[in-house]
């Protein structure tokens, strides 16, 4: 008994000592104990409205089912482009693509027999090197088909799995190559108007894994498939006929600087871009720089009308070749007389046109040029472009000379875009690939020349066609108006007699101009039926003669008869 | 005895919102199987479309209908002359017979006959075989 007294008196004593080493000696522990209830019931309470509240967001905010997983998506969904009618042009398809983890493979003999069996053109031993690496994630095929998709899962092998990719398809094939360009086997844009979309915005969504499921709004070109068609059409026979190195096309809506239809043969299959690499399949009219030869006399022409230097009824001494120091400017068609500005421009007067550039002076004609677009690099939405090779020293001689369009070299599509403008009324609107309403055309535009002088150009375009150089591209019924252009290439520092860019400028219809187009061909060949002779006259004018017949029902352009003659047409309206 | 029946009743009340909380649970789970499900046949059906359309647009290019109309067809491109204005339409002729009518010559004869014993009385017969010809004729 006193033993047990002893234990709990010792008891009491330590607990004693403990409390008060832990609390001090004059505590209320009372107290101390109900604030510490206080306090647990607060964190308990705590921790159950944080569950609470948790429960209600996870019941308010929606089911978040939709995290997709990265191996769906490996490469980027990109919109579909349509055409300005709404025919696809290029749209994404889901194709499996086969890989293999290597370190799940059992026996890698068995599974390359296996799979070179389904798919015979997988290389046996480049398999059997991927499958055998150390790696723990390998493509083997991208993009198979559905059947050969089932007849791999059907062997079982393990370690061997499909991911579903995104493919891009071009449906028209070669028909638009150049201008949607293609992509990469990622998916991701490298080349025209895909490398255009990547460089919106597309390419950090794919980064930030967004651009994975189907894209809903589709990019609208201006381009036209059946126009497209036609012109690619015609300009393939052109090629195999004249036996040129290249031919290219191109067609603007000259109200607006939308690009109709673009096309240069040769060119490439997008479903295939690896032909796109061959450096003769270049985009001959955005990456290319040529002297467009007698094509640019209508820059000339409008430059000395409008500066007031000279008017319609004015004439110019062509009676002898031009002598600059040793070079000496002649003429093809040579006439050996005094020519009014209507003959220069039919006759195609080197030494007419040399003239009246000479007549307003190289600083004006070096300030034209530069407000129409013809000296800097021209940027479309297409990520290719070339810089036009602009003389560094610019003299009298380079002024003649460029007048009828030789020393200058610049992209077809700038040409285009000046001479656009020349037909339009005098704006100068930069030409676009996307679909562009007149309102946003004009907001875009810089007046460059009076409309007066517009109606002028328009009505020497079409009286060309009537008694000039351009009348082989005469189509009955359109009132089309024309250019020839025909330069000589430069062979080794020199101009080559027998090499030629033969260029062809149409308007259509001359009085109330709707289209632009321009025919290139590189290089065309003399044929029996061209009598011997390569000028443009008589194989870019007819080629743009049979595109004009082709292009403008499809464009709803009304064939028209009876029509009075040029003069009265537009030059009497104009005045 | 008042706390053991509010106890019941809290028991009871617990155990049946325990069993609705337990089917509103259920129910939810199958729905957000069902809209996942839906969705995923929703993406293999626009994907379905998207591969269809491309097949579609493949089948339509101008180039392979250009290559089959030249083969199968005798068609050629028009010309401009084949092209005319609405405005350059004749009228359309007066129509003799009522839209509708069974026997339309039989019709035509008696509005010629009509029409003359209208305007002439005298030598009808002569004239009736005449104009009544013509009209068959044409």
């Amino acid at each position: 008994m006193s033993a047990a007294e002893g234990t709990s008196a010792t008891l009491n004593w330590r607990r004693r000592l403990v409390q008060r080493l832990l609390y001090g000696q004059k505590v209320d522990r009372s107290a101390k104990s109900r604030a510490r209830v206080g306090l647990a019931i607060l964190v308990f309470s705590l921790g159950y409205a944080v569950i609470a509240g948790r429960l209600v967001q996870l019941a308010a905010a929606p089911d978040n089912h939709t995290v997709r997983r990265a191996a769906d998506a490996v490469s980027t969904s990109r919109p579909d482009i349509l055409d300005r009618n709404g025919e696809i042009l290029a749209t994404d398809i889901k194709a499996a693509s086969l890989f293999g983890e290597p370190r799940k493979i059992i026996d890698v003999d068995e599974a390359v027999e296996l799979l070179t069996a389904v798919l015979p053109d997988l290389d046996a031993s480049e398999l059997r090197e991927r499958l055998s690496s150390r790696k723990g994630f390998v493509w083997l095929k991208r993009e198979i088909t559905k059947k050969q998709q089932q007849e791999i899962h059907g062997l079982g092998i393990p370690g061997i799995g499909f991911l579903t990719e995104n493919r891009r398809v071009y449906p028209n094939g070669a028909e638009v190559s150049h201008l949607i360009g293609h992509v990469n086997i990622d998916n991701q844009g490298i080349a025209g108007i895909e490398k255009w979309l990547d460089g919106r915005g597309l390419a950090d969504l794919h980064m930030a894994g967004l651009a994975v499921d189907r894209m809903d709004k589709p990019v609208e070109l201006a381009v036209d498939l059946r126009v497209q068609h036609a012109l690619r059409d015609e300009l393939i026979a052109a090629r195999d006929k004249f036996k040129a190195v290249a031919a290219a096309g191109l067609i603007t809506d000259v109200r607006t600087g939308e690009i109709i239809s673009m096309v240069s043969v040769p060119d490439y299959d997008p479903n295939k871009p690896k032909e796109a690499n061959d450096p003769t399949r270049i985009n001959r009219l955005t990456t290319g720089v040529y002297e467009m030869g007698s094509t640019f006399k209508a820059l000339t022409l409008a430059m000395t009308l409008d500066s007031g230097k000279a008017t319609l009824s004015s004439s110019f001494d062509a009676r002898m070749p031009l002598r600059y120091g040793k070079f000496s400017i002649g003429d093809y068609h040579g006439q050996n007389r005094t020519l009014t500005v209507p003959e220069i421009f039919t006759y195609s007067s080197n030494i007419g046109t040399a003239r009246m550039a000479l007549a307003v002076g190289v600083e004006h004609h070096k300030w034209f040029l530069k407000k129409m677009g013809q000296l800097e690099r021209l940027r479309t939405e297409l990520p290719e472009s070339a810089e036009p090779l602009v003389p560094k020293r610019w003299g009298e001689l380079n002024t003649v000379t460029i007048a009828f369009g030789h020393g200058l070299s610049v992209a077809p599509l700038q040409a285009v875009m000046g001479i656009n403008a020349l037909m339009n009324g005098g704006l100068l609107i930069p030409p676009t690939f996307l679909k562009r309403s007149p309102e946003e055309a004009v907001k875009l535009a810089t007046r460059v020349i009076k409309p007066e002088t517009s109606d002028k150009m328009r009505y020497l375009m079409r009286l060309n066609a009537e008694k000039g150089t351009a009348t082989k591209a005469n189509v009955p019924g359109y009132y089309v108006g024309g250019k020839t252009g025909t330069s000589e290439k430069v062979i080794g520092g020199r101009y080559s007699k027998n090499k030629l860019l033969n260029s062809f400028t149409a308007v259509l219809p001359a009085d109330n101009p709707r289209y632009l187009l321009l025919i290139m061909l590189d290089e065309p060949k003399a044929t029996s039926e061209t009598h011997g002779y390569a000028t443009s006259g008589w194989n870019a004018a007819p080629v743009t003669g049979a595109v004009v017949a082709r292009i403008a029902p499809l464009l709803g352009v009304e064939p028209r008869f009876d029509l009075p003659p040029s003069q009265q047409l537009i030059l009497a309206k104009g005045r | 005895m008042f706390v053991r029946l509010l106890n019941i009743c809290v028991i009871v009340a617990l155990v049946i919102a325990a069993a609705y909380v337990y089917d509103i649970k259920y129910q939810s789970t199958l729905r957000a199987e069902r809209v996942a499900k839906l969705r995923h046949d929703l993406r293999r059906e626009r994907d379905a479309i998207a591969s269809l359309r491309a097949e579609w647009a493949r089948l339509g290019n101008p180039r392979r209908i250009q290559t089959l109309a030249q083969r199968h067809l005798q068609l050629k491109p028009f010309q401009t002359n084949q092209i005319d204005s609405l405005d350059n339409l004749p009228m359309r002729p007066p129509q003799i017979v009522p839209p509708g009518t069974g026997d339309p010559i039989a019709a035509m004869l008696e509005a010629i006959d009509e029409d003359l014993t209208a305007s002439t009385g005298s030598i009808e017969s002569l004239l009736g075989t005449a104009t009544g010809k013509g009209d068959r004729q044409r």
